[in-house]
């Protein structure tokens, strides 16, 4: 029978010791390094400190890049009003990418940095992940983008401005039905290796069973599959009027394309995943005719949304080939921003930042993050105690492509 | 019928892919015996260069943010230059990454790590020129062509049979040139034994630099007819293809050219015979199936048995 450790000799089990013993000198006094800068005051000398965690890189860069302009956007619309009773904020982004362990270490390192509250990261399935990290750390975290169900539920400190699936997704299903009263046979698609994916289908699903129509189909993909002709040619067999699509941009984009290509004519609902026009050199003239539910209208006659879309326009005419309409990731990563910095704004009122301990700043924020109501793009919005955004304002779009199938925009449904 | 014929064609088009990808990484195992992990870099620039070449803009990120050349060339001529383009890259690879350990005679493993980090600077590379964004071949770039074809009920993506049809092409001219002309006889030597194929008065260092020429070659193809059939989904766009195309390589027999299309080809049905309700599970399928043809057959489906392997 062999003992454990029994084939190591012992002069390598000595240093196997010492190493491992020098390996847990070395965390520990990382650790405790690292709880002492948490201890110490907010290091206010280059400004307010926040951080952004964002998906630049990946398959869901397409999200990342449209946040992106929305927190820069909103950091200058801010920062010019006075910033946090006259100190500007100072924003640094980290690339999260697209996958779990790259958003853990952007997380952490924002952390380790000494930042008050951070913005991210873009997909839920990191959040899931990344998430228990800001928590652990007491650290407020708005999450931008992510509309799984349980994201608030990860903790205290984690809040999101982004509506949750169950909230929006039916929404666009009773529009589905409303414009198509003789749909009969609905086909579903989604990830199953993703966190958004799987919570959105199951809400698409029941919405679905409410209104009498049971799936035909259920096709499940991967998150990095870009060749659907398996799962579309099955679907196809089946004869269904309505493809219900829970996926990211790229693989949702390439799946309507090759939806359309192989000749299916019905009516086709994404779910958020596709809420950005980045999809559209994706499925080009085949995404025509989409239908997804929005928690953002550029159309919305609000100050707040006024000066946002004519903010974002302003820094769009410099790319003509760029739509001038703000997608609805760009507003919510405006709304993230400018909800913590309004929070900031009001917590430096009531106990000046300066000389505050950073553990106790950021506790404190996370209060007033939770406590206020924020006048923002998406309309007035508001926070349950658990972090979950509450908002009034929800849209159905139709995507309309343009001659040529290079551009187009989400044309809101009356 | 119907069913069996749509599985078929499901299968041989994506397998046509996947043969396509392995056929590059079997040309420099036969002579080199390592795996080139830069290979899906290479095949990732071959897309990029086919979309430049048609005419593509380069989006708002990168140093050549809005780039875009002043001709727009038809696919047909853009996509063999991209192959050319690629097949360059692939020489530099060779003379960076490879060469210079082949000259101190160092172990041929090491090149696994070197070809790994010419890989990720090549990714690199592309993410700081064009951004991470993706990029897509516009839809109309077959011209006249109809979208789908239906073939006794079946359905398929035409570009799908377009991606099988050259496969083949470039499978049957790669075989002519190995078995047919004195280079490819010279290839076949040196990846039976480079010293005694060096003492034959074979030049192996420039039949190695062929056999990165043409495997970049086809990567290139390959990613432009990947990239047409779907978009660049970004500078890692490569990387699903380079495990998929490790699995194929091994499937088919190491250093086998007809194995790597033939190990393609049963991945690719492998994947497509996966029941609707699994389909989420196709590459555990794959891999699974791969897995159990190396317990009976290790050295692959066409490879030759190792004896003397230490």
């Amino acid at each position: 029978m062999l003992r454990s450790g029994g084939l190591t000799p012992a002069p390598m089990k000595r240093r196997l010791a010492s190493s491992l013993g020098a390996l847990l000198s070395a965390a520990a006094a990382l650790s405790a390094c690292q709880g002492s800068e948490d201890q110490g005051p907010v290091n206010l000398s280059k400004g307010v400190p926040v951080g952004a965690v964002l998906a630049l890189t990946g398959n869901a860069n397409v999200y990342g890049q449209d946040q992106k302009i929305g927190i820069e956007l909103s950091l200058a619309a801010f920062n010019g009003a006075g910033g946090v009773n006259g100190k500007p904020l100072s924003l640094s982004i980290e690339d999260g990418g697209s996958a779990e362990p790259s958003a853990n270490a952007a997380v952490s390192l924002q952390i380790n940095r000494g930042i008050l509250a951070l913005i991210g990261p873009t997909l839920s399935q990191q959040s899931f992940s990344a998430g228990p990290i800001a928590q652990r750390r007491g650290v407020p975290l708005v999450a931008p983008s992510n509309t799984a169900t349980g994201i608030p539920e990860i903790g205290y400190f984690i809040s999101r401005v982004s509506a949750q699936s169950s909230v929006i997704a039916p929404l666009s299903i009773a529009k589905a039905l409303q414009l198509n009263p003789g749909i009969r046979r609905a086909a579903v698609f989604y990830a199953q290796d993703d966190a958004y994916s799987t919570a959105e289908t199951v809400i698409f699903q029941q919405a679905l069973t409410a209104k009498g129509l049971k799936p035909v189909t259920v096709q499940r993909t991967q998150l990095n599959d870009q060749d659907f002709q398996s799962q579309i040619t099955a679907a196809l067999n089946q004869k269904p009027d309505l493809v219900v699509l829970s996926l990211q941009a790229m693989d949702g984009g390439n799946l309507i394309r090759q939806l359309r290509e192989l000749g299916y004519r019905g009516v086709i609902v994404v779910g958020n995943g596709m809420n950005t026009p980045n999809i559209y050199p994706i499925c080009q003239k085949y995404c025509d005719g989409i239908l997804i539910a929005q928690a953002y209208s550029p159309e919305l006659q609000t100050p707040a949304n006024q000066r946002f879309t004519a903010a974002f326009a302003a820094a769009q005419a410099r790319n003509p080939k760029v739509s001038p309409i703000p997608p609805q990731l760009t507003a919510q990563a405006y709304t993230a921003m400018q909800v913590i910095g309004e929070a900031l704004a009001r917590l430096d009122r009531r106990q000046p930042l300066k000389g505050l301990p950073l553990a106790q700043a950021r506790k404190a924020l996370m209060a007033e993050i939770l406590g206020g109501t924020y006048q923002t793009p998406l309309g007035e919005i508001r926070f349950t105690p658990e972090g979950e955004v509450i908002q009034k304002n929800f849209f159905v779009a139709q995507v309309r492509m343009n001659a040529g199938g290079k551009s187009g925009r989400f044309s809101l449904l009356p | 019928m119907e069913g069996l014929l749509q599985l078929l064609f499901n299968g041989l088009s994506v397998g046509a892919v996947y043969s396509l990808f392995a056929l590059g990484y079997t040309l420099v195992f036969s002579v080199l015996g390592v795996i080139n992990f830069a290979h899906g870099a290479i095949f990732t620039m071959g897309a990029y260069f086919t979309y430049l070449l048609i005419g593509g803009a380069v989006g708002a990120n990168g140093l050549l943010a809005g780039l875009q050349f002043p001709f727009a060339l038809p696919f047909w001529l853009a996509l063999p230059l991209a192959g050319i383009a690629a097949a360059t890259v692939a020489l530099v690879v060779e003379r960076i990454a490879f060469r210079p350990l082949r000259d101190r005679g160092s172990d041929p493993l090491l090149a696994l790590i070197t070809s790994l980090g010419a890989g990720v600077i090549l990714v690199n590379l592309i993410q700081l020129l064009v951004g991470a964004e993706s990029y897509s071949i516009p839809v109309g770039t077959l011209g006249s062509l109809p979208a789908a074809l239906s073939i006794a009920g079946a359905k398929v993506r035409t570009v799908q049979v377009m991606l099988l049809a050259i496969s083949g092409l470039l499978l049957a001219a790669l075989s002519i040139w190995i078995n047919g002309s004195r280079s490819g006889k010279a290839l076949q030597a040196v990846s039976e034994d480079p010293v005694t194929a060096q003492l034959l008065g074979i030049n192996s260092a420039r039949v190695i630099q062929i056999a990165f020429g043409i495997s970049g070659f086809l990567a290139g193809m390959a990613g432009g007819l990947v990239g047409l059939s779907i978009s660049i989904a970004g500078p890692y766009f490569g990387i699903g293809y380079g495990l998929k195309g490790l699995g194929v390589l091994v499937l088919g027999g190491l250093g086998s050219v007809p194995g790597a299309v033939l190990g393609g080809l049963i991945i690719g049905l492998a994947e497509a015979c996966v029941p609707a309700d699994l389909s989420g599970y196709k590459d555990a399928v794959s891999f699974g199936f791969l897995f159990l043809v190396l317990l009976i057959r290790p050295q692959g489906l066409l490879g030759r048995p190792q004896a003397n392997k230490v």
